[in-house]
This record gives structure tokens, sequence and C-alpha cells, in this order.
């Protein structure tokens, strides 16, 4: 009976916090944007011009198909994260997209239309070197995949293996390359570093070894890149150190040794100190390769060579030219070349020449090349596209096109061209060009951009949301306010001039609203724009700044996603740590709002500072300080300077201080504040926790800040390892200072603002000796004020640390489960001191409470929501590995859940403790909508108490509301407005009627 | 007799020609004063008496002499039943709120210390009596004093109204209605104030 009325409670309980949306509520106040990640491999669908799709191979291990018109996904298979998942090579033919991945280990083969799985094999683990298509008599039927002592061949329609053979000899010899031609034979080519060159055909059908024999090579030091088969299956390799090219036929055994072509012969020249680069093309497996080849000379110098009879020439020079590519068409096959523009000129005038020929001439020729040229420059905005026919190194007539490319994306980093016939049997092109900023840019022949796609945002590193600034009259009648009064008269001037301007504004409103009425309703478009941009009633709209590990910055508009401005930064290197602050919010106007964005190189620890406006990004005037030593951490203090920017400390490896800005009042203030301003550093890696204090400058010179270290606490690192410390937010808001028993007396929160909740793992991972330590550390004293011991508990670990509780989850190693703890932090009955809070003066500890629970699953990640004033109650967003975002009531992680449940506690509203905690479907914030490798949630407080603001990002980015009470606050949006207006008219009326009927009654009443 | 106001058959007639056509059209007035009321009367009076009330009725009747009147006149001198009468009749109103305590207490009893619209209606009520009673205290007080014992009658009153006041209040504490624990302040208390600023983290 007792656990019926459990049941019953909790049932309701549930039943009252449930949140779901409704169907018609869907993708109204979210948004998700999928994307892939930076491209490693490309293919496209077909040849044909109507074909749209475009498979594509990422680093996040994303095997994805997009379409080629819109730039949508069509489908996408999110592999696992790290090596295991990493994808080796994509190969593509017909409708089959086969990919190996984790280093060798599964061979897939994924149906491109609608991103089905063929089949799959599971492969000895490691060591994978090459893969390639084979195929006999003009059908490509295998897969080869070579190892590095292994050679194996699967069939391409069901993945069975037909052969495996081992390599000879596989511990000297380092195979690197397999190459078909269509024929009966398979070669795989092997390197003896700066000795010879090892070459075995194996027969395609038994996998028998036909021929072998080793070629001396004291050049050679690695295949890929260096060496390539041309026409009927010649080796050609080049080798910097004697500026030459070799060449061996490699069906017939004659000549025994390579033919050296030196460049010099050639007329060609090697930049200094460059590895030279070979590409080569086989537009169709089965078929030998073509003769013609590109050489890279130099990092912007390309020449186009081609071999018959034995010799090889030049046939077109490409300089300066950065990238080249080929491509097919039916039987033709395309090169892309790409050039900065301002220095093309001399490959411009020779093109010139050959425009005077027809491209029909060409369509004689069994392959066709065509040089796409495409000019780049990095301060122009231009680009120019031409294809060339090849062959002879001619140019086609109408190809060139002028290609504007975002110029602060930095340099084009890969080219994908997708060449078709057309219906004239002229050539055809779109192209494909990833940025350095990982943006993939789709371009049609006019030069017009298709669609572009911002893949710098699946790797978001920090985000931050900023309220939007009002608009113009909204901050001019604000302006009026906030400036000193200059005396009665210009006081009133000021204020009719701002109501004029308000007048305008909404003259020009309501004339906007006329014109737009007459228009048809599809052509009148909400579009936002950074113009249009202005803080709506609730501030509901924020702009979200997101940074990305590529160093890309962006503004998206948080209501519909819209990516409102991007800024490149050029000189970040690859793992590179950043923290972005809000230095200066939008509320001071006419100051513009100011973000500082903190970027630290790893590798030299050497910071710089980035400060942007976040509204528009564009690159504030203010100068920061030069760092000249290494940063070890930040801080923003609440303090302002005269522009109402906040002040933000950098601490260095020698504990000195930057102050930015560091005007004479901000370094005054800082003197007389030092005593009240605290640091703490956490060195993980010696396991020391140390508090440091802002020294008080002895002599007048402010500039010199320094510090004095007060406490410091050690973790042995031999034992545990500190791998999170987590403070508050400082912009959290706590309405209500304690909690209600059910005696109606007080129990008062413990809130130290101060408090660091300290996350360490044992170093021992073994099940039984594996522990998760948890402390709670006062950051100004140093004092521990609580420690927490999870025993035969593993990592990782997800914490979140707010108002007076920390929860955390972890790996539970003895009932190998997923188990939440809850810490919470009360001072008791009485307050000690409720009007100012220092923690130097707390001579109690706090009581604490801690209860656990298991829950169903693991987590990726996990996030409180956060609200205007913090009345609110309070829901944990927990990014589940599934995709979904789970909404869990922090009602469920009380640690006072009774055992059993009492007067009391019902009167508290306390839910009796249940060890399992649900997961209820209607929880998830994203219904359907599942969000991929959830690396962080962002919540934000909106205008309205009831409204958070939910950014979740991973390789997706997902925005949503949340409301953890419900709107308590805001109408429902079916609520009746007409009825409730009509029964308050018809009140009126009645009640006017019904007066002057009973004073008609009452005079004849009167009369009487 | 000639007025047309004769078959009005009304001591003020606003208009003539109502049912008759006697009087005639052109010799209508608007309104009458007619003198000989004692000649109508006798003739309309046990009509008037059923359609205008009495108001008239007691009206001058020029039957009787000014100042006859055909009852008795009592006898006003005070006796010594009627003191009693009115000291009993005093006691009744001051002990009317103590009388009402049981009643209370059994009504107390029966709603429970639930919040609901029926128990909060009772508790308005029976806060709201003694109150009321209390702020017409000296209108009760003139009741009293043809009473001998007029202060201690007013003190039994007082205390009887503060007994049900005190009881009402009793009531509202027992129901939770009354802010006397922390609890009832807790929204009230501000955030303290933050002494130090601390900042900081894993070393970058």
């Amino acid at each position: 009976m007792a656990n019926l009325t459990t049941c019953l409670t909790l049932f309701f309980l549930c039943y009252g916090l449930c949140s779901a949306v409704y169907e018609d509520q869907v993708g109204k106040f979210d948004w998700r944007q999928q994307y892939v990640g930076k491209v490693l491999f490309a293919h496209f669908d077909s040849h044909s011009q109507a074909a749209k799709k475009l498979i594509l191979a990422t680093d996040k291990n994303i095997v994805a198909s997009l379409n080629s018109r819109t730039g949508e996904l069509f489908w996408r298979h999110v592999d696992k994260v790290g090596p295991e998942g990493h994808i080796d090579t994509l190969l593509f033919h017909g409708q089959d997209a086969v990919v190996m991945a984790g280093n060798g280990r599964l061979l897939r083969s994924w149906e491109s239309n609608i991103g089905a799985l063929n089949w799959e094999m599971v492969l000895d683990t490691g060591s994978f070197q090459a893969a390639i298509l084979a195929g006999t008599q003009d059908s490509v039927k295998f897969v080869a995949v070579l190892k590095k002592a292994v050679l194996s061949l699967h069939y391409l329609s069901n993945g069975h293996q037909k052969w495996v053979e081992t390599l000879p000899d596989s511990d000297t010899v380092q195979y690197q390359a397999v190459y078909s031609s269509g024929g009966s034979q398979l070669f795989v080519l092997g390197v003896v570093p700066y000795s010879h060159l090892s070459i075995i055909a194996f027969n395609i059908e038994d996998g028998e070894i036909m021929s072998q024999r080793s070629v001396a090579a004291p050049w050679v030091s690695k295949v890929q890149a260096r060496c390539g088969v041309v026409d009927q299956g010649v080796l050609l390799c080049v080798d910097a150190t004697t500026l030459s090219l070799y060449m061996l036929p490699l069906n017939s055994e004659e000549p025994a040794e390579l033919q050296q072509v030196p460049l010099q012969s050639l007329d060609l020249e090697l930049a200094s100190g460059y590895q030279p680069v070979l590409l080569t093309t086989q537009p169709n497996p089965a078929r030998p390769p073509l003769a013609q080849f590109f050489l890279q000379l130099g990092p912007d110098h390309h020449v186009l060579l081609q071999l018959s009879d034995g010799l090889i020439s030049p046939l077109r020079d490409f300089q300066p030219a950065f990238l080249v590519s080929f491509a097919t068409a039916g039987e033709k096959t395309v090169a892309a070349v790409l050039s900065p523009k301002n220095e093309t000129v001399s490959a411009k005038a020779g093109g010139v020449v050959a425009e005077t020929v027809h491209p029909f001439l060409h369509f004689f020729l069994m392959h066709c090349f065509i040089v796409l040229l495409l000019d780049h420059a990095y301060d122009l905005q231009a680009s120019s596209v031409s294809l060339y026919s090849a062959d002879s190194g001619r140019r086609l007539l109408d190809t060139t096109v002028t290609v504007h490319l975002d110029p602060n994306g930095g340099k084009p980093e890969k080219l994908y061209v997708h060449a078709f016939l057309k219906k004239d049997d002229s050539v055809g092109y779109r192209l494909l060009v990833q940025m350095e900023d990982h943006t993939l840019t789709f371009l049609q022949q006019p030069g017009r951009v298709v669609w572009s796609r911002e893949e710098a945002l699946a790797d978001v590193v920090t985000m931050e949301m900023v309220d939007l600034p009002l608009t113009g009259t909204q901050a001019e009648l604000e302006g009026e306010f906030g400036k000193k009064a200059d005396g009665l008269a210009a006081m009133v001037l000021k204020r009719l001039s701002s109501q004029l301007i308000l007048l305008q504004a909404w003259i020009a409103h309501l004339w906007k609203l006329f014109y737009d009425a007459r228009k048809p309703r599809s052509l009148v478009k909400n579009e936002v724009t950074i113009e249009t941009l202005a803080r709506d009633e609730f501030n509901l709209q924020k702009m979200i700044v997101m940074v990305t590990a590529s160093g890309k910055l962006f503004g998206i508009d948080s209501k519909s996603g819209t990516v409102l401005w991007k800024h490149y930064l050029h000189d970040v290197q690859p793992n590179s740590v950043f923290k972005l602050m809000v230095q200066r919010t939008t509320a001071h106007f006419p100051h513009p709002p100011q973000c500082t964005l903190l970027i630290k190189d790893k590798e030299t620890g050497l910071a710089t500072l980035h400060v942007f406006n976040p509204i528009f990004g564009k690159k504030s005037h203010v100068t920061p300080p030069a760092l000249s030593r290494p940063v070890l951490q930040s801080l923003l203090l609440p303090l302002m300077d005269q522009d109402y920017s906040k002040v933000l400390l950098l601490i260095d490896d020698e504990y000195k201080v930057t102050a930015f800005p560091s005007t004479k009042h901000v370094l005054q203030q800082l003197q007389e504040m030092a005593s009240s301003i605290f640091f703490f550093l956490v060195d993980s890696s010696q396991g020391r926790l140390s508090g440091f204090r802002l020294r008080k400058a002895r002599e007048l010179s402010l500039t010199d800040l320094s510090t004095e270290l007060i406490w410091e606490v050690v973790i042995p690192p031999e034992v545990q390892k500190i791998v999170a410390v987590k403070g508050k937010r400082a912009s959290e808001h706590v309405h209500s200072q304690g909690r209600v028993m059910g005696d109606r007396s007080v129990l008062y929160k413990y809130l130290n603002p101060n408090l660091l909740a300290v996350v360490t793992e044992s170093v021992d991972t073994h099940q039984e000796r594996s522990f998760v330590g948890v402390f709670l550390i006062d950051g100004i004293t140093g004092r521990i004020i609580h420690e927490a011991v999870q025993r035969k508990a593993r990592g990782p670990i997800h914490l979140v640390h707010s108002e007076n509780w920390v929860v955390y989850e972890y790996w539970n190693a003895k009932s190998r489960r997923n188990e939440f703890s809850v810490l919470e932090l009360f001072e008791g009955t009485e307050l000690y001191n409720s009007t100012v809070f220092s923690s130097l003066d707390r001579p109690h500890l706090p009581q604490v409470l801690q209860q656990s629970y298991i829950f169903p699953s693991s987590i990726s990640t996990m996030e409180a929501t956060l609200t205007e004033k913090g009345i609110t109650s309070r829901h944990l967003l927990v990014g589940l590995p599934s995709g979904a975002i789970l909404s869990l009531p922090k009602m469920f992680l009380d640690p006072r859940r009774p055992e059993v449940a009492s007067e009391q506690s019902r009167e508290e509203n306390l839910i009796p403790y249940a060890p399992e905690m649900p997961i209820r479907t209607e929880w998830f914030i994203n219904y359907n909508q599942s969000v991929s490798r959830v690396k962080g949630i962002y919540t934000a407080p909106s205008g309205l108490e009831s409204t958070c603001l939910v950014v979740a990002y991973g390789l997706d980015i997902f925005q949503t509301r949340v409301y953890p009470s419900k709107q308590f606050d805001v109408l429902k949006d079916d609520y009746d407005y007409v009825l409730i207006s009509s029964v308050l008219f018809g009140l009126f009326f009645a009640t006017m009627i019904s007066k002057r009927l009973a004073q008609v009654k009452l005079l004849n009443r009167a009369w009487r | 007799m000639a007025s047309p106001g004769g078959h009005g058959g009304g001591a003020v007639s606003t208009r003539g020609g109502g049912g008759g056509g006697a009087g005639g059209g052109a010799r209508r007035m608007k309104w009458a004063l007619e003198l000989s009321l004692g000649n109508t009367r006798r003739v309309t009076s046990a009509l008037l008496h059923m359609t205008r009330g009495d108001r008239q009725s007691s009206q001058g009747d020029i039957l009787y002499p000014i100042g006859y009147s055909d009852k008795a006149v009592p006898d006003t001198s005070v006796q010594e039943a009627d003191r009693n009468l009115v000291e009993k009749r005093c006691w009744d109103v001051a002990l009317g709120p103590l009388k009402q305590i049981p009643m209370n207490l059994f009504i107390m009893y029966m709603s429970g210390n639930t919040i609901s619209i029926f128990p909060i209606m009772m508790v308005c009520m029976m806060a709201w009596r003694p109150i009321q009673a209390l702020m017409s205290l000296s209108a009760t007080f003139k009741l009293l004093e043809s009473s001998s014992q007029q202060w201690l009658q007013g003190l039994v009153y007082l205390v009887g109204n503060l007994l049900g006041s005190a009881l009402a209040i009793y009531k509202c504490q027992s129901m939770g209605l009354l802010p006397t624990h922390s609890s009832d302040w807790l929204a009230f208390i501000e955030p303290p104030q933050r002494m130090e600023i601390m900042g900081g983290g894993m070393v970058l």
C-alpha cells in the first residue's frame, strides 16, 4: 500500500513537471544545425549534369551525403570519436561508397542514395596503408586493401574476402602503395628507405605472386605523394635531392633500373627546400591511368606534364598556383589549379592564344584535360576560374569566371571539381572549395556561389550569449537619461528632439506596414540582418558568440540560427586554448559592447587577446596589452573603468598581474581593493592548488601589480589527479536564502560564492581500488569545507556546481552502472551573518547532505538552467550520448528525499527516495532532433523569469528555450483573448445598462 | 363640487378625463387641490384604504377635533419590573459575544485546518464580527447607559469580543495564516554582500 502511494505521488509530481512540446510548437522556438567537419575525402555522385549528390568523409569520423544544390544533408553517419572511428579512406564507385575506418579495422560499403549499409567486414586491426578499387575487363569488382604485411582483396558487391596474402619481407620493406590498371595483375609497391624499391605483382584471380623484383633507388624515402603510376603502367617518382624524375615500366622486366630524367632537362626548377609532389589520376579503376600528371615544384608552382613514347614533356606551367586537382566527366578528365590573382598575368597571357581554338576540336580526343585556373588573392575578393583544355594546355572558350570567395576565410585548402558534359557536349563544371577556416563553398559556372557551409561550427570550443542592443530610438531615449543634466532648457530641447525621433520612427514604421500590406504575403520576409537587430520585449533574442577550434568566430542570431557575422583569426595555432569573456554588455550606450578572447598557444604558452564587438564582429579599436610572458589564468573583475568595461586581470608565470584596460583610474581602484582580490590556480600535473592575493604596491608606481601566495593545497599526484575544478557562475542569482521545512522553520543554504568543487580521479584504475574524490574548497582561504570519496568509481566525471549544491555523475565500477550523486550544503537554522559574506570570517562548517541515484544512461555533458532572478526552480540539462538532451528536475536530485514519506516531508513536497532515476521521453527538450556528440550546453537567462535559453553544441548546434516551472509569467499561446475581452465588454455594457435601468426604476418609484 | 377632480377620486389629482366624459376636454386642468376631502373620503374611504395605504388615513381626519386621540394615554411612570427588564436586556447584550464562543469553537472544530474557501470564510466571519463589535463599542455603551451595572457590562462585552478575536487569531495560527515562522520572512532576506572577489581556474 505504501508503495502504491509512493508511486502515485511520484506519478502526480511527474505529471505536473512534464514539459514536452506540442506538435505545432515544433521548430517554433528551437532550431538545429547539423555539421560534418573538415572534409578529408569528397566524391561527386555521378558524371551527369543532373546529379546532385556529394559524398564526404571528414576528420570528425563522419560519412555524409550532401545535396549539391542546396548544401543540405541527405544522410550522415557518425562513427566513434578518436582513432577508433577515424576514416582512412573513402572510395566511390557507382552507388557504393566504400569506407575504411579505424586504421584498417572496418571495411564498410554504404549505399549512397539513402545511406544504408550494404555490407561491413571486420578486418585485422592496424597498420593500414592503402586501399584501391580494382577491376578486370573494364568493370570494377574488387577492393584491394594493403596493410603493413598483408594484402587482401574483397568483392565490391558483398565485401567477402576473395583472397588474402602475406607480403614477403614485410619486416624490412615498407609496403605503401597498391596499383591496378584493370589487367590481371595487382602491383604492390614497397620501399626500403634509401636503398631500393620492391615491386610485387599478384594475380588478381588467386593472389599468387607472379613476379617480384627490387630496383635500386638510393634516394627513395617514401612512396606516397612522391611516386605515381601513369600511362600504361609506368611508375614515376620524383626526388628532391637529385632533382630528377625517375621512370620504370611495371609490366615488363626489361629495364632493371629506373630511368633518370633531370628536372633541368625539362626546364623546371624546384623551389629551394621544397619536397616535390606528384599527382596522377586514374579516372576508371579498371583502366590504365592517364599519361598526364601534375608536378608541384613549390608552394605555388605546378606543372602539367605528359608522358608519351617514354618521353616526358611539360604541357603547361602554372605559376603561381596553389592547388591542383583532377576530376572526370564521362571520358574526360578535369584538373583544377588554384592561383592567386594579382600574380597570374603571365599565365593568362599564355592562355589567351588558346582561346581561339574551338573546344569542339578536343572532343575527338580520348582524354580531354581541362585545366581550371582559379585565381585567388589574399586581399582581393575576386578570384577567377578558367577551364583549360589540356593535352595541349589550352583554355576553353567561355569558361573563365570570376569568383568571389570570402576574403576573410584564409587560403583555399582543397579543391574538388565536378565536371560534366552538357547537352551540347561541351564541358561544364561545378567546384567545391574548402578554405583554411573549414568553409565549404560550392560554386557553379557563372561564378555564382550556390551554397556554403561553415564547417568550423562542427567544433565549437566556447561560447557566450550577449544581449542585443536596443533599437536606435530606444537607445536615444536611454542615452538621454544616462547623460548628465546640462540645465533645464537643454534638457527640454533634448527631450523634444528625442520625442521627434520617436515620432519619426513610428511614422516610418507605419509607412512600412502600409507598404508591406500591399505586397503579396509571400514576398514579405522577416529576414534578420545585422541592421535590423534589436532587443525584443522580453530579451529572448540574443547574439550567440561562438569560438571554434579552427580560430573562426561566429555571431549567430539565437532566434533563427542565421550566421550574422564571422571572423577568422589567421594566426591561431591548431591546439590553442580559448577563453571568452564579456567585458562590457550592451547596457552602456553609447559605448559599444566588448568581448575579449584570450587565445593561448599551448606550445609556446604565449597568449594574445582579441578584442571585438560581439554584435557586429568587428575588431575593437582598443589595443590590448602586449603579453610578453606566458599567461596562466585570467580573472574578470566586477570592477569597471570610466567606460564601463570590466577589468580583466591576467596572471603570468611569474605571478605578475597585467590589467586590461589599465587606465590610471582602474589602477587606483585596484590598489584600493587589492586586499580583497584573490586568485586561485590549479596545476593538475603537480596536483597543486594555490591561492594568491593581489599585493598593494608600496611605491607610487601603480603599474607594477604583483601577487602573494596565501595558501596551498597539494593533492598527491601519485595517488589521484585533478580532473576538473568548478566554481559558481558569476551571473547566478539565488532568490531564496533557505529552504522551508515541514515544520515551517528555515534551513539556511550555505551560499559561499568562493566555493570550488575540485574533482579528482585515482591514478590506479583497477576496478577494486579506483575511486573518485570531490573536494569542496574555499577559494580564498584554501580551507577544505568537505570531501566526498566515492570508492570503486571511475570517471569521466561530469559536474555541476550551483547555489548550494554540487551534482556529479560517475561510473560505478563495482555495480557497473552510472550514478548521480548530489551534495547539498546548509548553514543550519541560524544565519551566521545575513548582511555580508566573507570567507575569512566563517567559523562554522556547513552541514553537508549527500544522496546518490542510479542513472540508466551514460552522459556526455551536464549543465543547470539559469534564470534572471533565480526564482524559477532549477533543472539539470543532461546531454546523452544518444543525442537527446534531458531536462531533469533538480527536485529528483535532493539529498533530503526521505526513505519513508512523513507528514513533514509531504508538506515540503519531497519525493520519497527511489534509487532509480527515471528518464522520461517527454523530458527530452529536443524531441526527435538529436544533437550528435554534445560537447557542451550553455544556458543563459532571458528577460522572462520563467524562461531560460539553452544552446547545446557539439557536432550539431541546437537552440531552444526551457521553462523549468512552466510559463507562469506568460499567457498561454491558446489564451482566448476574444472570449475574455467580449466577456469584459459585455459585463461593462451590462453594468451601464442596468445602472440606467436602476435609475429609471428609482425615479419611477419616487414618483409614486 | 363642479371640479373635475371629482371623478379622479384622489386627494391630489394630476389628470382629469380618465373615466367619464362629463368634465370635458376644454376645462381640463393640470392639477387641483380638493379642499373638501371629507366628502369624497366618505364615499371612497374603503377604496382608499385598500389602495393608498394608511398614510392618508391617519392624516387629518376632520371628524375629530385637533388634539383628540381615541387611544388611551399609556402610563409613563417607571416601575420596578421594567427596571429589571432593562437590566436583563443589557446583560443579554453584554454577554452576547461570550455566548457565541462555544458556537464558534464548534464551527472551528468542524471546519478543520485545511486552507480552502469555506474555512477561510468562517475565519473571516469569526475575525470580523468581534472587530466590528469593538469598533462600534461606543454605540453599545450608549445602549447600556440605562443600566446600573453599565461598567461591568461594558467590560464583559469587551472581554467577550476580545476572546472572540483571540479565538479567530488562534484559528488563523492553527491554519498557518499568521507570519510567525522564520520561513514567512524568508523571501525578504537579501542575499549577503560579497566581501572578496575571487577568480582563476586550471592553469591554461
